[in-house]
C-alpha cells in the first residue's frame, strides 16, 4: 500500500520532470502557479528536492536547475551550433523581460487615484468601482490623444501662426486661436493622424477586451440558470467596509430569497388576457418612447435651423447658447420619463428591465447626436459661412460645456436634494442608489462629442481631460455622501467590456461615418482652416500622392496606395480571408462544445461506476461478514486504507494528468 | 529603492520573487505590514529565518480582513498548522493568492478549501450550511438555508455523489466570470 507521503513524493518528481523540458521563465510561472506552500515553492524553484520521508528515510539527489540549464544549453550548443546567435537572442529576451518590468513598476506607481478606488471598492463593491475604472480610462486615452495631437499637429502649426481673422469671445477662445490658424505644411499628417491614431487606439483596446469578453462568457456550452450557486461562491472579497459588508450581507439574503421564490412560481402560467395586457403595455411603452425620442430630434433641429436664422440677423452672446442649453435639458429629462415607464410595464426579470432602460437611453442619445451631425453637415457646411468649420467646433465646445455644467449640477444639487428627500420627507425611500448605467452612457455621450470635434477642433481632447478629472472628483464626493451602495449584484465584470463595447460600435463607427461624410463630401471654407481651396479634404491627400509620385525615392508608398488602398479586390480578399478565419474558429468552438458535452456526461457516468462498485464491495463484505467473522476487522482496514489513499490522491490537486497516472499505478480494488 | 533593505538577503527576495506574483517593492510593504501587526514578535531582520507566527486575533483585524465573513477559513487554509497562526511566508502567499496575478485556477483551488468548513476535501451539504450562514449573517431561517443548499447541490453536483468536488467547483467557477475580480483582496 503506498502511504500519503510516497504518493507527494510521486506527485512532486513527476512535476519536476515536467518542468525540466521548460525554459526558466515558463518554469517560474509554473513554480507560481503551483497550489503548494512558500516552503515548497522555494525547494522547488532552488532545485533543491531532499524528501525526507519519517517511514522510509529516503533522500533523493540534489538537482539545481542551474545543472539542467546547463545540461540543456549544452545540447542546443551541440545541436544548433549557433552559440553566438542563441546567446544573443536569450540576452536580449532578458534585457526586454528586465524592462517591461521596471516600465510595469513605474506605470504601478504613478498610477492614478488608485486609493481612492479601493475605498470605492470597498465601500460599495466592484459594480459601482467599474464606472470609476471606465472614467480613468477614457481620461487616459484622452491624455494620450492629447499629447499626439499636440505634438503632431499644433507644434507645427503654431511654426507658421499668422494672424487670425475670426473674432470671438472668451468662450471661444480655444477653438479661434486654432482654426483660425493657416499655412499649414503637414496637412496630409492631419488627416492620417486623426483616422489612424484614434482607429488604432480604439481597436486594440476595445477588440483585446471583447475577445476575452466573448471567450470568459459565450465559449461555455451551458447557458447558467439560476444563479444560486453564483450568489453562494462568488461573495466580494474586496468589500472591506463594515457597514457594507452588513448591507451586503442583507442584499444578499434577499437575492437568495428572491431565487427561491422565483424557483417556487417558474410554473405559474398568465392568463391570455394577462399576457395580452402585458403586451399591449409593451408594445404602448415602446411607442411612447420612441415617440418621444423622435420627437425631441424634431425640436432640437427646427431649434439649431431657426438659432441659425437668428444668429445671422442678430448677435447676442446669450442666444448661442439656447441649443445647448435644451440638448442638456433633454438629456436630463427624457430619461427620467423613461424610468417612471416602470411603473406600466412588468417584466419577469429585473435584468430585463434595466436593459431595456439601457437600450432607449441609448438610442435617444445617439439619435440626439446624429441629428446634429445632420444638422452641422448639411446645413452649417453647406450654408455659404466663412469658416464654418470653426462654427461646428465652436457649437460642440459649448455642448460639451454645458454638459458638463449640468452634470456637476446634478451632482451637487440634484443627488443631494434626493438624498435629503430620502432621508427626511419620505423616509421609506432610503438613500439613491448610484445609477451606472446612466452616469457610463453621459461619459460615452460626451466622448462622442469629442471624437466628432476633434477634427474640427483639435484642443478638445485637453478640454475633456480637464472635465474628466473634475468629473472624477465631483462623483466621488457624491457617491460618499448621498448614496448607498447597490442592492441588485451587477455582473461587474462584463460591465467594462460591454461599456467599452458600447463606445465602440454606436459612437465610434457613427463618429467615423460622420467624418468619412466630411472628408468626402465636403468643401473646405475657402479663407481659414489648414484646408482651404480644396475642393474636398480628401483632395489634400490625392495632391500628396501625385506630388510623391514625382520622387524616385517614395514610389513604393505611391504603389501601396493605388494598389492596395484605392483597390477594391484588396480589401475583397481580405474580408474573405477574416471570414474563413472567423468560420474556422467558429468551428473549432463547436468542436470543443460537444467535447466538453460528452466529457461531462463521462464524468457522470464514471461517478455512477464507483457508487456500484462501492455497492458491490459491501455486499461482498457482508457475505464475508457471515461466512467468516473473525477476518472481518483486517479488512475493514484495508477498505479505509483504499478510501484513505482515493482521497489523498485528490489531495494537492495538481493537474489531472499527474493523478491519474498515479491511479494507473495504484493496483485498482 | 535599490540594495538598501537589510530585512532580507538578496537570495531570499528573488525567492519570494519568484514564489509570489509580487514584485521587491510590494513584497517590502507587505513585509511592513506584517509586521506592524505585531511589532514585538516580529523582528526586522529576516536573514536568519526566524520562525515567528503571529496569532490569529492579529491577523483577523487587519483592516482588509476584519469584516470579511470567511476570514477565520482564510486564516486558517493559508496558515502552517491549520489554526490559524500565520508566519510570513503564509501571509506573503496569501496576499499572493488573493491579488490580481493569480490565476483563475490557483484562486478556485484556495477558494475551494476555504469553503470546505471541515477539510475533507469536498463540499458537502453541511459546509453548504455553514457557507450560507455566514454570508446572510442568520437572515434565512433554516428550512431556508437547507433548501438552498439543496439547489446549490443540484446545479452544481456533476458526478451526483451528493458532494462538490474540485471539479464540480473549478467546473461552476468557469461559469461565473466575476470569481476572478471578485476573489480578490486589495492590499
Amino acid at each position: 500500500m503506498l502511504s500519503d507521503d510516497h504518493v507527494n513524493e510521486i506527485i512532486i518528481e513527476k512535476l519536476i520532470a515536467s518542468l525540466i523540458p521548460m525554459t526558466s521563465r515558463d518554469r517560474i510561472k509554473a513554480i507560481r502557479n503551483q497550489p503548494r506552500t512558500m516552503e515548497e515553492k522555494r525547494n522547488l524553484s532552488k532545485g533543491g528536492l531532499t524528501i525526507m520521508t519519517e517511514s522510509e528515510g529516503r533522500a533523493k539527489a540534489r538537482l539545481t536547475w542551474k545543472i539542467v540549464d546547463k545540461e540543456k544549453s549544452k545540447q542546443t550548443h551541440r545541436i544548433l551550433q549557433l552559440n553566438c546567435c542563441v546567446q544573443c537572442l536569450n540576452s536580449i529576451s532578458r534585457a526586454y523581460r528586465r524592462s517591461k518590468n521596471s516600465l510595469s513598476e513605474i506605470l504601478n506607481s504613478i498610477s492614478l487615484w488608485q486609493k481612492t478606488l479601493k475605498i470605492i471598492g470597498g465601500k460599495f463593491g466592484t459594480s459601482v468601482l467599474s464606472y470609476f475604472n471606465f472614467l480613468r480610462w477614457l481620461l487616459k486615452f484622452n491624455i494620450f490623444s492629447f499629447i499626439v495631437n499636440f505634438s503632431f499637429i499644433i507644434i507645427p502649426q503654431f511654426a507658421v501662426a499668422e494672424k487670425n481673422t475670426l473674432q470671438f469671445t472668451g468662450l471661444e477662445l480655444f477653438t479661434g486661436v486654432v482654426t483660425g490658424i493657416t499655412g499649414l505644411c503637414h496637412q496630409v499628417q492631419l488627416i492620417f493622424l486623426f483616422l489612424v491614431e484614434m482607429g488604432f487606439c480604439i481597436l486594440v483596446s476595445a477588440f483585446s477586451s471583447m475577445a476575452k469578453y466573448f471567450r470568459d462568457n459565450f465559449i461555455n456550452p451551458h447557458i447558467y440558470s439560476g444563479g444560486i450557486t453564483k450568489l453562494i461562491f462568488c461573495w466580494d472579497f474586496t468589500v472591506t467596509h463594515e457597514k457594507a459588508v452588513k448591507l451586503k450581507q442583507k442584499n444578499l439574503s434577499t437575492e437568495i430569497r428572491e431565487n427561491l421564490s422565483e424557483l417556487r412560481q417558474e410554473n405559474a402560467k398568465l392568463t391570455f388576457k394577462q399576457q395580452l395586457t402585458r403586451f399591449s403595455a409593451y408594445v404602448m411603452a415602446w411607442v411612447v418612447s420612441t415617440g418621444v425620442a423622435i420627437a425631441c430630434c424634431a425640436a432640437v433641429y427646427y431649434l439649431a435651423e431657426y438659432n441659425l436664422e437668428f444668429l445671422k440677423t442678430h448677435s447676442n452672446p446669450g442666444a448661442v447658447l439656447l441649443l445647448p442649453f435644451v440638448v442638456s435639458c433633454i438629456n436630463l429629462a427624457v430619461p427620467c420619463i423613461y424610468s417612471m415607464f416602470r411603473l406600466v410595464e412588468r417584466y419577469e426579470m429585473p435584468r430585463h428591465e434595466v436593459y431595456i432602460l439601457l437600450i432607449r437611453n441609448i438610442f435617444l442619445k445617439i439619435s440626439i447626436i446624429g441629428i446634429l451631425c445632420y444638422y452641422w453637415l448639411n446645413n452649417v457646411a453647406l450654408s455659404g459661412e466663412e469658416c464654418w468649420e470653426t462654427l461646428i467646433g465652436q457649437d460642440i465646445y459649448r455642448l460639451l460645456l454645458m454638459d458638463f455644467v449640468f452634470s456637476l449640477a446634478d451632482s451637487f444639487l440634484g443627488e443631494f436634494l434626493r438624498r435629503i428627500i430620502g432621508m427626511q420627507l419620505i423616509t421609506s425611500l432610503g438613500l439613491p442608489e448610484f445609477d451606472i448605467a446612466r452616469n457610463v452612457l453621459e461619459l460615452i455621450y460626451a466622448q462622442t462629442l469629442v471624437w466628432i470635434g476633434i477634427f474640427f477642433c483639435p484642443l478638445l481632447p485637453l478640454i475633456q481631460m480637464i472635465m474628466l478629472f473634475i468629473m472624477f472628483y465631483a462623483k466621488n464626493i457624491s457617491l460618499m455622501m448621498n448614496f448607498q451602495p447597490p442592492s441588485k449584484a451587477w455582473r461587474a465584470s462584463q460591465m467594462m467590456t460591454f461599456f467599452i463595447l458600447l463606445l465602440f460600435f454606436p459612437s465610434f463607427t457613427g463618429v467615423l461615418c460622420t467624418l468619412a461624410i466630411t472628408i468626402w463630401r465636403l468643401k473646405p471654407s475657402a479663407d481659414c482652416g489648414p484646408f482651404r481651396g480644396l475642393p474636398f479634404f480628401i483632395h489634400s491627400i490625392y495632391s500628396w500622392i501625385d506630388t510623391l509620385s514625382t520622387r524616385p525615392g517614395y514610389l513604393w508608398v505611391v504603389w501601396i496606395y493605388r494598389n492596395l488602398i484605392g483597390s477594391v479586390h484588396f480589401f475583397f480578399i481580405l474580408t474573405l480571408i477574416v471570414l474563413i478565419i472567423t468560420y474556422l474558429y467558429w468551428q473549432i468552438t463547436e468542436g470543443r462544445k460537444i467535447m466538453i458535452r460528452l466529457l461531462h456526461e463521462q464524468i457522470i457516468n464514471e461517478g455512477k461506476d464507483k457508487m456500484f462498485l462501492i455497492e458491490k464491495l459491501i455486499k461482498l463484505q457482508d457475505m464475508e461478514k457471515k461466512a467468516n467473522p473473525s477476518s472481518l476487522v483486517l479488512e475493514s482496514r484495508e477498505v479505509e486504507q483504499q478510501d484513505a489513499l482515493h482521497l489523498g490522491e485528490r489531495d494537492g490537486s495538481l493537474d489531472l494528468r499527474f493523478r491519474r497516472s498515479v491511479q494507473e499505478g495504484n493496483p485498482r480494488a | 529603492m535599490g540594495n538598501k533593505q537589510t530585512v532580507f538577503t538578496h537570495e531570499q527576495l528573488e525567492a519570494y520573487q519568484d514564489c509570489t506574483f509580487f514584485t521587491r517593492k510590494e513584497i517590502m510593504r507587505l513585509f511592513y505590514r506584517y509586521q506592524d501587526l505585531a511589532p514585538q514578535l516580529v523582528p526586522l531582520d529576516y536573514t536568519t529565518c526566524p520562525d515567528v507566527k503571529v496569532p490569529y486575533e492579529l491577523i483577523g483585524s487587519m483592516p482588509e480582513l476584519k469584516d470579511n465573513p470567511f476570514r477565520q477559513r482564510i486564516a486558517q487554509v493559508f496558515s502552517e498548522d491549520g489554526d490559524g497562526h500565520m508566519t510570513l511566508d503564509n501571509f506573503l502567499d496569501m496576499f499572493s493568492v488573493m491579488s490580481e496575478m493569480a490565476p483563475r485556477d490557483l484562486k478556485a483551488y484556495y477558494a475551494f478549501k476555504i469553503y470546505d468548513f471541515n477539510d475533507d476535501d469536498y463540499i458537502c451539504a453541511w459546509d453548504l450550511e455553514q457557507t450560507v450562514t455566514k454570508l446572510t449573517r442568520g437572515e434565512l431561517s433554516a428550512e431556508e438555508v437547507s433548501l438552498v443548499c439543496e439547489k446549490v447541490l443540484d446545479e452544481a453536483d456533476g458526478d451526483h455523489d451528493g458532494r462538490l468536488s474540485l471539479e464540480d467547483f473549478q467546473n461552476m467557477i468557469l461559469r461565473a466570470p466575476d470569481f476572478l475580480s471578485t476573489f480578490h483582496i486589495r492590499i
